[in-house]
Order: structure tokens, then sequence, then C-alpha cells
């Protein structure tokens, strides 16, 4: 089952009169259950790439539609229930808000999407002991490692069910046990159904993923 | 409500800015409500004193020149006789009461006291709505044969006679009749009058009463020139077509408008004027200080947004909406001056009280009003939608790209 479908996506900025062409053609499908990587050196427009993947940017040209709903042109208020519901953002610096508890940082999502009290926390205490860190959810994000930390924020992207997790490097902050961890996660939610994009340099998760996205120049290089 | 707890947890987390950015709105309430209410308790006792006259009662007072005791009639003084005509001729007044007024040192061996003594008719008592304790009021012999009868005040009795019944007792009016000479008037008491307080422009309780005919004759020597005379209505509906009447009395005597009538409902208005120009310019210098602070309060939050731009950033990326942010940080404003109204209530309250218990003697009382503290209540959270806003419209504005790229 197709989840997501990025079509002719082209993305131009404007840096004072030279126009930068940071993605020319990009198109690829991601079904469902995938483990997809995409790959690229710094400057082939991976970065650009993933925001319009997590609905923080819109493309100049182009379709982005993800389970039907057209992405592309929609009002920042609507793209923002998208990002909150259908996309679990995992960052390369973690990204958890310093003054509150792992519980909390996992629950917000459920904030924004108007789940209760009760069920927030239920489901937020649910989602750490499947990342393993059922025993930590009191701890701040300063009491807590890199790995700990970033699987944190894999359970705060997995909030509200999203449509597939969008992340950006996730082990490139970490040490390498740290970042076998990571990739053990992600193993896990993958058996469990669970759709994966990854953006990343590293090899070991370019060797994981079952569909591989080559990008150079804001160009597909390859796909396999 | 998850909004309210991470609002608490962000004022928390920084407590001395928190508090430091409150101080503005608190000096701000605080000056407010002790003006409202020191203004509204003072007004209310100048009214109190006042209406306690009744509003019937008018004070007729002659307006270009001045009269001294002593000096000889001028066309446009008043008189005994002008007291008499108004009485008789208009149908809308009650009684008129002429009178002489000149403060006194009062003396009973080695007691003495200062005091305002007034030479009036018997109609004073029914005009001053006057009470007594104990003896009597002057009668119509007293007057007529110019006798040295007294009525006191409540604390001229007190002062003077702290141990006795002063009824029958002898009293001494001091009276200067130059630097070195000072003549004694003894009076016999025939009345105590209950305590009273103020009255309009007499305080009742420091002042004696003596008959018009005495004064006069023994004091004044003012050969029935007074200062004023008061004059009541038959009704308080009957107080206007009074006031004409008197007013076109006088008119054709004078020939000019050289006298001045006045009823308590313009006394009122006079105070209530005064007062109110007091309070709201008062009002007004408090106000700035809540300007002041609103515009620390815009500053700090200013501060805030900035630091907090990668936090914006994350919210957002994770799907917070730009009206939720919004929220967020016009919350956090409006909950800095809502808890800063609180305090500066609390002190406002503590503070009118503090000056008013320190000045009584002034006649100043503080009146802390529901709707005074209502109003700030008002202000305070007005003021941190007003000054929250564009912070907080411009923490919604961020880019999330941008913001997430903040370090």
């Amino acid at each position: 089952m197709n989840v997501m479908t990025l079509k002719n996506i082209r993305k131009t900025y404007h840096m004072g009169k030279i126009d930068v062409h940071a993605l020319k053609d990009i198109s690829f499908e991601v079904e469902k259950g995938d483990f997809t990587v995409i790959v690229g050196p710094s400057g082939s427009g991976k970065s650009t790439l993933l925001q319009i993947l997590g609905g923080l940017d819109r493309p100049t040209a182009g379709d982005v539609i993800i389970e039907k709903e057209n992405i592309s042109h929609m009002k920042d208020q609507d793209l923002a229930i998208v990002r909150n519901k259908k996309i679990g953002f995992v960052f390369q610096k973690f990204n958890l808000l310093s003054n509150m508890s792992a519980l909390e940082n996992v629950a917000l999502p459920m904030v924004y999407a108007g789940v209760s009290l009760s069920e927030r926390k239920e489901k937020a205490r649910e989602l750490l002991e499947l990342v393993g860190l059922g025993d930590r959810v009191t701890h701040k994000p300063n009491e807590l490692s890199g790995g700990q930390q970033q699987r944190v924020a894999i359970a705060r992207a997995l909030a509200n069910d999203p449509t597939f997790l969008l992340a950006d490097e996730p082990t490139g902050n970490l040490d390498t046990q740290s970042g076998i961890d990571i990739l053990n996660v992600f193993h896990k939610l993958n058996s469990m159904g669970k759709t994966l994009v990854i953006v990343t340099h590293d090899q070991e998760m370019v060797n994981e993923g079952n569909k591989v996205v080559k990008i150079r120049d804001g160009l597909i290089e390859e796909v396999n | 409500m998850e909004i309210l707890r991470e609002t608490i947890r962000s004022l928390l987390s920084n407590k001395l800015r928190t508090f430091l950015s409150m101080l503005g709105i608190i000096i701000g309430i605080t000056s407010v409500i002790a003006v409202i209410s020191l203004g509204q308790g003072t007004t209310q006792n100048l009214t109190e004193s006042v209406s306690s006259l009744g509003s019937n009662v008018l004070i007729i007072t002659p307006g270009k020149t001045t009269i001294r005791s002593g000096s000889s009639s001028s066309s446009n003084s008043l008189n005994v006789e002008d007291a008499n005509n108004i009485k008789n001729s208009a149908p809308s007044v009650k009684s008129t009461a002429p009178v002489l007024q000149q403060g006194f040192l009062l003396k009973n061996e080695d007691l003495n006291i200062n005091s305002t003594l007034l030479a009036s008719n018997n109609d004073i008592v029914s005009i001053l709505n006057l009470e007594l304790s104990d003896g009597r009021f002057y009668n119509t012999e007293d007057f007529e044969e110019k006798r040295n009868v007294m009525v006191i005040g409540f604390e001229i009795a007190n002062e003077l006679y702290p141990n006795e019944n002063p009824i029958g007792k002898n009293i001494s009016v001091m009276q200067n009749i130059s630097n070195t000479l000072t003549r004694k008037v003894n009076f016999e008491i025939i009345g105590v009058m209950k305590e009273t307080g103020s009255k309009l422009l007499y305080n009742i309780d420091t002042t004696v009463l003596i008959p018009f005919s005495t004064g006069d004759a023994r004091l004044f020597q003012s050969n029935g020139e007074v200062a004023q005379i008061l004059a009541s209505a038959k009704s308080q509906e009957m107080s206007k077509p009074a006031q004409i009447e008197i007013d076109t009395l006088l008119y054709n005597k004078f020939g000019s408008e050289s006298f001045n009538i006045m009823s308590q409902d313009a006394i009122l208005e006079v105070i209530g004027n005064v007062t109110g120009i007091m309070s709201f310019i008062l009002v007004a210098i408090a106000a700035i200080s809540l300007v002041v602070g609103g515009i620390g309060i815009m500053n700090i939050m200013l501060v805030s947004v900035s630091e907090r731009t990668k936090e914006i950033g994350i919210k957002m990326a994770i799907g917070a909406s730009r009206k939720r942010i919004l929220f967020e940080f016009m919350f956090e404003s409006i909950a800095i001056t809502f808890i800063a109204g609180i305090i500066g209530i609390i002190f406002g309250i503590l503070l009118s009280n503090g000056i008013a218990s320190l000045a009584k003697e002034y006649n100043l009382s503080a009146l802390i009003s529901f709707q005074s503290i209502l109003s700030s209540f008002g202000i305070s959270v007005a003021v941190g939608l007003f000054f929250g806003i564009y912070p907080a419209n411009k923490a919604s504005k961020l880019s999330p790209i941008e913001a997430l790229r903040y370090e």
C-alpha cells in the first residue's frame, strides 16, 4: 500500500538575484512497511528534501501526497496538523524540551492532538517501554545519555501513530554502541509494520534499508 | 489546561525574571488601588458630612464684598432683616437663620479649648438638625433679653467639664480686643449637644451656639449685619423653587448678583468635581507606571521569545500550530500581569488603609470597592494582553525551519 508519493518535486531558493535549485526533479514512492533510506553527499539537497517530506516547507513545484492527501499547497494550520498526526520527526540532535521529563516530552504531540491527560500518560509510558526506557519516564533530558535521549525522541515521534517516521541523521550525534541501539529500535519498529524514512550517512543504516534513494545535485541518482 | 501547566512551568523556571517583570505592574496596580480607594473614601466622607444637613438647606452669602464684623452696612451686605424677609416672603422657604460666626477661645477656670461660636436664632436648630443630650436650647426670652446663655458641643463639654455636668455652669469667651487686651465675656451653659461630627462647614462637636441678639450686642457689634444666612426649604422638592425665590428677593434688593446661594447639591457637585479631577490626575499618573510595567513585560517576553526560538521550532515541528504558540506566549504575559495584579491589589489595600490611618486628621479614609478591585484586575489582564500580543505574534510567525536551526 502506497503511503507517500513525491511527484516531480522542485525547490528553488532565491538568494538575491541568483536562483539556487536545491531540488530539480525528485519523484519516488514509499510503501507501507518500507524502510527507506535517503543518502547523498552534503549539498545534494537532502536537507531540503527532508524539510519538504516533514511538512516544514513547501515545494516550488510538484506534489507531496501523504495517504492520498496533497500537502504541497496546504495552509500553515493544516500543515501543522499533518506534522502532528502523520509525520513522526526524529532529529539528529534529539531536540527534546529540556524542562520536561521524558514522559512529558513523549506526550507533547498528543497535547497538540487534543488527547486527554490520562490517555496521554498511558500511551507515553507504553511508548517509552517500547524503546526500552520504561524505567526513565521521570528523567529530564539532561539526566539521560545521548542514546537514551534519541530513544525518547523516537517514542515522541510515535506518539500519534504517524503514517511514517522521518529521521534526520538519527545516529549522527551518537557513539557506535548507541547508534547500534537506535538501529535495533528502528528494526523493531519496522518489524512491527512501521514505515521508516531515514536520511543518513551511516553505512550500517544504508545496508538495513529495503529501499535506498541516492540523491546528488538535487536529482535522484539511483533507487534500489 | 496543559497550556496553563506549561505557563506555570515556564514562569517558575526563571523566578527572578518573572518577579522583576511583575514589579512594574505590582507598583502600578498598588498605586491605582490606593489612589482610587483613598479618593472614594474621602469623597464619601465629605459627601456624608454635606448630606447630613439634608438636601433642603441653602446657604446664602454676600458675594462680591467681604463683610467684617463692625463695618458699616453697605448696599450688598446681608442682615437680619434679609433673613426675616426671606422667611416671610418666600413661600417655599420654611425657616431662615442669620449666622454670625467667629472662632473663640473658651475657658472654664484653668481649662480652655478653641471653638467656633455661632450666634443665630432658634431656626438653626431645625436647619442643622441639632440634637441635645442635656439641657435646652435658648428660647424667645433669652433672645429678647439678650441673655448670656450658651449651648455647647459634645467635645467642649468633655474638655472643659470632664467630671461634672456643665448645665448651669459658667463658661468664658475670651475675645481679643487688641494684641494686648483680652476681654472676657461670661455665659451660662443651658444645653449640651449630642456627639454629631461634621455637618457641612461646621464641626458641631467643637461649636457653641448663642442667641443672635446676644452675639450681636456682646461680641460682634455688627448692627444686624451677618456673614451668612442659612435657609431651609419646606421639602427637598421645594429646594429649587426656594432658591429661585431667594434669588429674586435679593436681586430686587441689591439690583445685582452680589450674593451666592449654595445648595447642598451645588456643594456636592463642587466636591465631586474636585475629587473627580484629583482622582483622575492621580490615576493617570499611576497609569504611567502601568504602561512602563507593560513595556517591561513586552521587553521580557521578547527576550523570552528569542531565547526559546529553538523550543518554538521543535514544538512546531511536532505539530504545534501557530495559534498554539501564540496562545502559549499570550498566556504567559497575561499570567504575569494577572498574578502581579493580585499582589498589587493586596498591596494597594494595605497601602491605602495605612495612609488613611496615618492621615485620619485630614479627613482621609480608604474605601475599597468591589468595582476598583474588579477594574484593577481588568486593567492588569488588559496590560498583559496588550503588551503580550506583539512578542507572542512574533513567536508564532517564526519559520519552523529557521527556528529549528537556531542554537
